[in-house]
Order: C-alpha cells, then structure tokens, then sequence
C-alpha cells in the first residue's frame, strides 16, 4: 500500500545570548568541565532564578523571524523529572504561556506551519566513561536559553523536513540569535512521524525520534522510519506510539521507552519568576531592530535586481555575504556586476584561503568602486581579478592598487594613435594583407599594438583606432 | 550583667557609649548559650569564633563613628537561611553537612551593617512543622515550660530570644512559623509582606509563600532588623521596589484614627477559651487608647487550610526534588544505578513530615489530580485575597489569634498530622494573600503559657502594625523567662 508521511518537528535552538537565562554565567560553548556554573545554575539551595532579558528579546526575535504571533503576557513553569544532568531537578520553561504561537515558514512554495515557540533552560551533560563505569555531570551547557520550536504536522518528506530545518536555521542565523550549529549542539531535532494510508482522513500512530544532530541524520532517520513503518503496515502489525533513538552507524531507529513509560511532568506555575508583560512598543522595538530576513532579500534580488535565481540564493545563503553585497550595490547599483564579481571571483578567494566573510578585509564599498572602474573601461576584466585578489590579500582601495601595478587602462586616445601609427609602420606587409581583404590579420595587429602598450592596454580604445587606421 | 529586658535600642546606647564592647556583649552570649541552651536545643552551630571576629570589625566601625542600628549587636539565624562558610542544615539530616558557598542576600545585608552572627538555631526539618520537634537534631523545647514545644517552625529563633539566647533572630515564615512560636515562647515576631524581603538564600519550602523575617523582644526591635534586612534585591526578581524603609516610623502614633476589623471566623471553633479572652482583653485596651474597633469577616476562611497544604506541598515537592544525592548533602551507600541511588538517598535523609508534605505535593500535581487540587487551592488563594482586599477598605488592620492554643505538652499533637495541620488556621491566610503580620503576646493562660495575639496589615504597610503593637507593648506586663 501506499502511504502519506505525517511528519513535525520540534526544534531546539541555544540561543546566543552572552550570558546564561537564569545567571551570569557565560553561555559560550565548551570551556573547561564546570568553570561555567554557578550557585544558580548548579541549582544550590536557597538560590533563585533571575531571568535575562535579552533571552527574552531573543526568543521574540526568533518568533518574528518565523512569521509567529509573540504573546504580550509571557510566565513560566516548572516541569518536574529526576535526572542527573537537570540540578533543580525540575525545568522551568514556558508551558501554559508560550512566548510565540503560530508561525509560518515557506520552504520553496510550501507553507509549514510552526505551532508555538517556548522559551527554556538546557540542561546539563552527562559524560559516561564506559572503562571504569563512572558518569560524571558537566553542568556548563546547564541553563543556556533554548527555544523550542514545535511544528504543526504539515511536513511528508525528509527533503521537507531538511528543507524546513535548514529555513528556519537561516532566520535564526539572520535574526541573530542562534549561531545554529549542528555539530556543536546548538541545534538539535525531534521528529515525530506517522504513516498515514493514501486516501485515508485519520492520522496513523506515532512514533518520536530524539535528539538528531544534523540534517543527514534528520533524513536518514526519516527515510528509515517511513521503511520501517510502512513494513510493519503491510503486514498488518500496529506501530506503537513510542520514543526512538536514531543510530548514525547503521542508520537504524530503536526504541527508547513506550507511552506507558511516559513521564508526569507535573508542570506548575513558576513562583519565583514574575510575569514578564510585553507592550506593543517592545515588540516593535524589537522588530525595528530585525534585519531584512532572507526571503524578503531573495525576492528583492530576484524581481528588483534581475539576479538570476540561484546567484540570489547563493548571495542570501549566509547573512555576512548578503549584506555585503547590499553594502556594495548601495554605493553603486549595477546589480549583475557586482553579483558576478563576489559570487565568482570573492568566493572563489575565500574558498581557496578558508577564510570568511568576516576576516574580509574589503569594504563592500571597494567592491563597488572596482566594478565601475571595469564599467567606465578603466580596468580591464581581467585586470579587475588581479586587483580583488590583491585587495584581499593585502587590503587597500582599487584605484589605488590600480594605478601602483599600472593597471590602469590607457584612455588618452591620441597615445594609442601614435603606437598604432608605429605598428602599421612596421608591419606593412600585414597591412597590405588585411586591406587585401584577409581579416585575420587584425588580431596579430591588435595583439602588436597591445604589447607595446603593456599592462594599460585598452582592447576597446585600440580596437577602435586600428579600425579606423587601417580603413584610411 | 542581665542580659534579659536589653533591648536593642539599649544595647546600642551601651555600645556606643563605650559601657560595654562588641567583643564583651558577645562573649556575654555565647557564654549564656553554652551555659543554658542545652536546656531548650535552641541553637544547631553556634559559631563562637566567627561571631568574635565580626564583632572585632564591628567594634571599629563603632569606634569610627560609623556604627548603625545593628552594628556590633548579636543576632542568630535560622538553619534555613545560607551562610557562607557556615554549614546550613534545615535541621534535617539531608543536610547534616552541607556548607553554602555563598550568603543569603539578609546576611550579606546583616554583615554589611557589622552585626554578629552567634549561631544557626533549630527548627522543624526544612521548615515544615510547628512544634521544632521534627529537627533531625533533636527538638526544640519552651523556656517557659520544658514540657512544652516552643512552636515552630522557627521554634528555636524564638526560643533563643525568650530565653536570652540572642536579643533578635532572622527566621522564616511560610505558614506561620515566624508567628506561632513567637506567640509560644512569649515574644514578638514579624513576618512581612511577600517581596518585602530578599528569600535569595532562604532554601525554599514553599516559594510563593516563603518570607524571611526578625523575631525578638518588642515590635520595635523586629522593625529595627526589618528595616536592615528588607528592599528590593536584584537575587530576587519577586521582591519589590516599594519596600517600607522606616518600619518603626509611626511608633507613638495617634490610635484615635486606626479601624481595628476583628473576623469573626477566627474566633469560632477550636479556638481556646484561654486565647479568646487574651485576645479580647488587647482589642479592649485598644478601644481604651481610641481605636475604632469592628466586626469582620473573612468568608473564605473556611478553605485557608486546604488551600494552604495543596499550595505549599506541591511547591515543596517540587523544591526538594533537588536533594537527590548527587552534587550536594546525604548520599545513600546504598543504590546500583541512578534511581536506586536517589530512592535511597530520599528515603535514608528525609523525616517522615517532609515525606509526607513531598508525597501530598507530587500528588495534587498529578495529572489528573491538577485541576482538581492544585488548580483549585490557587482560586481559593484569589478569593482568599479578595476577601482581605474588602476588609482593608474598610480597616487599617485585622486583630487575630496567632494560633488556637497556648504551646502544648511535647509528644501531643505530633502524632495525628491532620490535627497538626489544622493548628495552623490563624496563620496561613496571611501567607496565602502575602500579607504582613505581626504577632505579641497579649495576656497567658492558665498555666502561666503565653498568648499571642498576631496584627496583619495591608501589603508593605508594615509599619502601621508594628506602631499598632507597639502600642500595647507599652502598657502590656510582658513576662520574662526564668531560666
């Protein structure tokens, strides 16, 4: 039979905010095991959570980055469990009151939609040393803001899914407030995924797959899933409603705990954080201070600056190239121009140093100078490389990296005329040849003229010239 | 010299006049406490070598010129309240050991001011309780009867004070446990307002309901060290800005204009007939000295107990789910894996009463049991603040009992926890609606046992109730212990 996949996900997100939610411990990532705790986020007794407010304005920003409504009356909860790596021995995190409800990210002409995002504290680590059976608690990451971001169920592939993972990652990354890398932890994802047979209206059961930390594993997990519940489907088994946890190595899901195992919570209102109340002004601050976010940059380059579909989304893929592109077409407006020279040229140069945007020593406004000195013919193409090359390696404007290598192309037409006058004197067999009717030889003319003329030559200007010489 | 009837306005003029030092009136305590406090139990550690040093730096302070209300003046701390480098026990044997690193925001507070710290006292096992006989460390008994409790929770901050042991203790109120064993032991005990009072510090009980606050020998002493340990604190996001900061401001203010409201809910049932004719006797004088005096009611009296144990157990449960064994206090020998290890640890370092209180708390919080306990207890909380809201519009205080009975005979009531429970009716509404609440005593009963009588005020309005009992204060024979 043939099935619909019904897939949600929740996203966790860090937040990068400097310092932690409920203390001033730093959030950076790593550090030396516990050198980044506290009373407070060890959970000692007596201790109280104060929250940050620029946690808060980050999980705004995130909501208005993925198209959500933000609540003005924003509390908190504590969700109770036991583990070793959660000191309080509860979350808190925002259960009655999310800080964003219903949002809508669009993944190429689909609309997914986002139920709610929540504002919460992570967790510790626990580090297990298999040799000698120890499990030791690294509580640094414990109390770094995490948002959760918790899908309607409008995904049904693993290219959606991938596709919405890597959308949101790109507002977040242009909102500002999560760096979004997999690998360190700062992303993580939670799919819940159910078959459902063509044609029928009802959903099938569930099963949830934890903690995915990467986009290929998202998909394989996804892809190995739909197998596996479409296998048991076909022969009539049910699928248990259940956690999973996915295996990198064999690219298998096993079972982690059933429903009937599920925790109670036993979620309350948070006494000890009073309620944070939003007027419409915060929000608009807030949303004043948000960048343009990706897809607005996609359309406007697209239908406004005539770039080719896939220069604009290579040009929005990373916020730094974008906005330096913005940069650079702000002083300037040839839109292709400058497109072609950072999409291939300053690419090219920083793939090949390993270097990124930000260490760029260029101003995007050198970018824009160096394109119209190419425009107004006083570069050539060529020349134009050579110049970008060394104002990346070494920084420094184009006019004068230009003029210091002799770069600069010979516009003074009379100079060009008296080289050619030279040329045609010399070679006048060639000469008689081409009036002769054989055309070929103006290449070796133009060639002469060219070399004699150095790095300056000007193949417009000298074209030009020797046409008219050469008719006379 | 005797120690007893010193207040602390006349420990401050001895100290600054050079009559006595720091150092002397220190060692004068510590030595008294060494003599007599294994009598009552009233003290867990008594921190004789730290107090001597702070009263050192405190003397220079005086010397200097510098000294404040508190400066160089020994005052102890309830064992629920952090001190760095002092183990901080919540007199259960979860914590035996347990030595915070930091201090509680009223002891940076007391320290920054150059008042000494004797000693931590006793109480009830993480606050829960109102005989001090739950201690891990054995009960607290009353100096005016040592067959008797002397309340609790905060039995042992209030039995130190009544028996001289210390001339003003911090203790802690969620329920009561400020005011009941003040009433107990005879002496004068302040809980204020929620947000009053930094709680960064105080291991938490029950969070919505937990306020730090002084116990000693008059009204105006507990407005002295209030005025020291409250304001707003940026530890504790649920303390306010608007903090009343001369807490003894309207002592000797003209009673003509204060309206007395008297709910007649707390003189029914179950109370006393010893209590009821101390407490009617006060509000008399009252009238004497040109109060307004009138009936009240407090409608939703009714469910005070019930919302009151729903509320503070579920956060209790919560609370102590953190004493797990594994980064801080008791850990169980016993226990392979995680859960085994906890299990033990939690049933190995908790009393029977804070079993109980966690049992009941993760059970209102169930799913399923929710709406039905805890969701419910929370609307009985709104009405149960309405209900003073109304009074208020009408009066500047409300005149109480502090508690149904005189301190009984130990081994009485502990048994029957529900009996227990319900000993706490006086006192609890004034947690559940954040009210503060001061309680002195106002006559004793037969047997010589002091009655207390507790005065609750409007939110942050701490010092119409302290000038209110500081009034009867004045005309009152109060009675000193003989110990």
């Amino acid at each position: 039979m043939r099935y619909i996949p019904v897939i949600g996900l929740e996203i966790h997100a860090e937040l990068s905010t400097d310092s932690k939610v409920f203390c001033n411990c730093s959030s950076e990532f790593g550090g030396e095991q516990n050198t980044r705790c506290c009373p407070r986020c060890s959970g000692l007794p007596g201790t109280l959570p104060v929250l940050n407010k620029k946690a808060m304005e980050y999980a705004v920003k995130a909501g208005l980055a993925l198209g959500c409504e933000i609540n003005m009356h924003n509390s908190f909860d504590r969700k109770n469990y036991f583990y070793p790596d959660l000191p309080k021995a509860y979350q808190i995190t925002q259960y009655l009151r999310p800080i964003c409800v219903s949002g809508k990210v669009d993944i190429g002409g689909k609309i997914i939609r986002i139920n709610r995002i929540h504002l919460e504290e992570d967790a510790g680590k626990l580090i297990h040393h298999d040799s000698d059976g120890l499990s030791l608690i690294d509580l640094n990451r414990c109390g770094i803001p995490l948002i959760e971001i918790v899908t309607e169920p409008d995904i049904s592939s693993a290219e959606e899914a991938k596709a919405f993972v890597e959308a949101v990652s790109l507002n977040l990354k242009y909102a500002g407030v999560c760096d979004c890398r997999m690998e360190e932890g700062s992303l993580r994802v939670d799919v819940n995924i159910s078959l459902m047979p063509e044609g029928a209206t009802e959903l099938g059961t569930r099963a949830e797959i934890k903690n995915l930390n990467s986009l290929k594993s998202i998909a394989r997990a996804i892809e190995y899933e739909i197998y596996r519940q479409s296998e048991l489907l076909d022969n009539g088994m049910n699928i248990i409603q259940e956690t999973r946890r996915f295996d990198d190595n064999s690219g298998t899901t096993s079972s982690l705990r059933s429903k009937q195992e599920v925790h109670d919570y036993r979620y309350f209102p948070e006494p000890d954080i009073p309620a944070v109340i939003f007027t419409q002004d915060d929000i608009e601050n807030i949303r004043s201070n948000l960048p343009k976010m990706p897809q607005e940059r996609f359309e406007e380059y697209t239908v406004v600056f005539g770039l080719p579909e896939d220069d604009a989304r290579l040009l929005i893929s990373d916020k730094a190239l974008s906005d330096f592109y913005n940069g650079a077409v702000s002083v300037y407006p040839n839109y292709k121009g400058i497109a072609n020279l950072i999409l291939v040229e300053l690419l090219h140069l920083l793939n090949k140093s390993g270097l990124s945007m930000d260490s760029l020593l260029i101003p995007p406004q050198d970018i824009a100078k160096l394109v119209r000195l190419t425009d107004e013919g006083k570069v050539s193409r060529n020349a134009a490389k050579d110049i970008l090359r060394i104002m990346f390696e070494k920084g420094g404007s184009p006019d004068a990296i230009a003029r210091e290598n002799g770069l600069l192309m010979e516009t003074d037409t009379g100079a060009v005329i008296t080289v050619i006058k030279e040329v045609l004197a010399h070679n006048q067999k060639a000469v008689d040849e081409y009036r002769s009717g054989k055309e070929k030889v103006f290449g070796f003319l133009m060639g002469q003229v060219s070399k004699k003329m150095g790095k300056g030559s000007n193949p417009k200007l000298i074209r030009e010239e020797l046409e008219k010489a050469l008719k006379n | 010299m005797e120690l007893n009837r010193l207040s602390l306005g006349t420990l401050r003029d001895m100290l600054d006049k050079k009559e006595i030092s720091s150092v002397e009136l220190t060692m004068l305590y510590i030595k008294r406490i060494k003599e007599t406090d294994g009598k009552i139990n009233s003290y867990i550690t008594v921190c004789e070598e730290e107090a001597l040093e702070q009263a050192r730096e405190a003397q220079k302070l005086i010397d200097a010129g510098c000294a404040g209300s508190l400066t160089g003046i020994p005052v102890n701390i309830k064992d629920n309240i952090c001190t760095r480098n002092i183990r901080t026990t919540c007199a259960s044997k979860m914590l035996e050991d347990f030595i915070p690193p930091y201090d509680a925001t009223v002891i940076r507070r007391l320290k920054a001011h150059g008042a000494v710290i004797l000693g931590k006292t006793n109480m009830d096992e993480f606050a829960m309780g109102n005989s001090s006989q739950t201690s891990y460390f054995g009960g607290v008994k009353n100096p005016y009867d040592l067959n008797r409790v002397p309340g609790g929770s905060s039995g042992g901050a209030a039995a130190s004070v009544a028996a001289n042991l210390a001339p003003a203790a911090l203790a802690s109120d969620t329920g009561g446990s400020i005011r009941q064993p003040a009433s107990f032991c005879g002496v004068t005990g302040l809980k204020p307002t929620y947000g009053a009072v930094s709680r960064y510090g105080l291991i938490a009980f029950a969070s919505s309901l937990d306020q730090i606050g002084p116990i000693a020998k008059s009204a105006e002493d507990c407005g002295i060290v209030l005025d020291i340990i409250a304001g707003y604190d940026p530890d504790d996001p649920t303390t306010h800005k608007e903090v009343c900061c001369n807490s003894c401001g309207k002592i000797g203010m003209q009673l003509r204009d204060i309206k007395i409201g008297i709910p007649v809910e707390f003189f029914g049932e179950g109370i006393s007939d010893d209590v009821k004719t101390a407490v009617s006797y006060a509000v008399k004088e009252y009238e004497k000295m040109g109060c307004s005096v009138q009936e009240v009611s407090l409608p939703s009296f009714k469910y005070a107990i019930a919302a009151y144990y729903l509320i503070s157990s579920a956060e209790a449960s919560s609370n102590l789910a953190r004493y797990d064994g594994i980064r801080f206090g008791y850990r169980s020998k016993n226990g392979e894996t995680y859960e085994d290890l906890i299990k033990n640890t939690r049933a190995e370092g908790f009393g029977d009463e804070v079993k109980r209180r966690i049992l009941l708390g993760t059970y209102a919080l169930s799913s399923g049991y929710y709406d039905e306990y805890y969701k419910k207890a929370v609307y009985a909380r709104g009405m149960i603040r309405e209900d003073y809201n109304e009074i208020f519009k009408t009066c500047d205080c409300i005149i109480t009992p502090t508690a149904p009975t005189t301190a009984y005979m130990i081994g009485e009531q502990e048994i029957n926890p529900v009996k227990m429970y319900l000993a706490d009716i006086c006192t609890v509404t004034v947690n559940i609606a954040g009210l503060p609440s001061i309680s002195t005593t106002c006559g004793y009963d037969r047997n010589g046992m002091p009655v207390g009588m507790s005065i609750i005020g409007r939110p942050f309005d701490e010092a119409t109730i302290i000038g209110v009992a500081d009034a009867f204060e004045k005309v009152f024979g109060r009675q000193e212990v003989s110990l």
